[in-house]
């Protein structure tokens, strides 16, 4: 697909921040957030990037740089979803909220980094699986260790159905939404043994781990998968 | 306004659509290499659906 000059750069930029989240997830240290506010194109990738920025403290429970904490605030701020904006779009923005309110302190010191109320799940009530694991995948920074909401609530209660999305975007060859999909398993309870998730994530990254979004969702499963968690 | 600041609103503009597209991706064409899933693909697909049709009847010799 054909992109404009600023799409080209804004990928590039998640590139960069999802190879070095990617990085510190496996033990490899996390190199600090470049730029500043100033740096336009460096708060439209966290805003893509998400929550996950601060993901290798979340699991590791250390506080994040104060930079880069400062930068996930402005990105909050300066990115605020339009009121037609699709769901993920919401959602992932509510992350970002939760994120910054669970390492604020104290935790309610600003009403910026407050998550505020949850934004409506309906959209996944009767979802087909194909969609659900689709939309699961790009809500992939939801799928943290005891983080209950409503789309974690929705995945929970459909558990065949994430594996069977898993495996669906394995043959389509779509890695990214596969990694997403996977991680969200690493947290449900109920996914059929006869999956094979550690032996398909293994897959995943051996083809499509070169792409840094991919290696991102792919290191943090294992990263939960090693801890044990559940949703 | 400057143009400056007309450019650096029009790439804002743009970023945020790129941001827009980023957050809510349509999902991707699968690419199957799987003899089985072409299959279903083309029983589901009515302009395909010609491929599946039995081959034309040949005129008997003699």
């Amino acid at each position: 697909m054909e992109q404009s000059g600023t799409g080209a750069l804004l990928q590039g930029a998640v590139q960069d921040l999802s190879s070095d989240v990617a990085s510190a997830l496996r033990g490899g240290g996390h190199a600090p957030v470049t730029g500043g506010p100033e740096d336009g194109i460096t708060v439209a990738a966290v805003r893509v990037l998400g929550a996950d920025l601060l993901l290798p403290h979340l699991l590791a429970r250390t506080p994040p740089p104060p930079d880069t904490l400062d930068t996930l605030r402005q990105t909050v701020s300066a990115f605020p979803p339009r009121t037609d904006a699709a769901p993920t779009v919401v959602w992932s923005h509510w992350a970002m909220r939760r994120t910054l309110r669970h390492f604020e302190q104290p935790p309610d010191s600003t009403p910026a980094a407050e998550e505020g109320p949850e934004p409506d799940g309906a959209w996944l009530d009767g979802a087909s699986w194909q969609y659900l694991t689709h939309q699961l995948a790009v809500l992939a920074p939801l799928a943290v260790p005891g983080a209950d909401c409503a789309v974690a609530r929705a995945a929970r209660s459909r558990p065949v159905d994430v594996a069977r999305g898993f495996v669906r975007a394995v043959r389509r060859r779509d890695w990214q939404q596969a990694a997403g999909a996977g991680r969200w398993l690493t947290l449900l309870d109920g996914v059929p043994d006869t999956l094979g998730l550690d032996g398909g994530l293994d897959f995943v990254e051996l083809m499509g781990g070169s792409d840094p979004r991919v290696a991102l969702q792919v290191a943090a499963a294992r990263a939960m998968r090693r801890a044990g968690a559940l949703v | 306004m400057p143009s400056t600041d007309k450019t650096v609103a029009e790439l804002t503009e743009i970023q945020s659509v790129d941001i827009e597209a980023a957050l809510d991706p349509a999902e991707p064409d699968g690419v199957y290499r799987d003899s089985r899933e072409c299959a279903a693909l083309a029983l589901t697909s009515g302009t395909t659906s010609l491929l599946l049709s039995p081959p034309t009847p040949r005129p008997k010799k003699g």
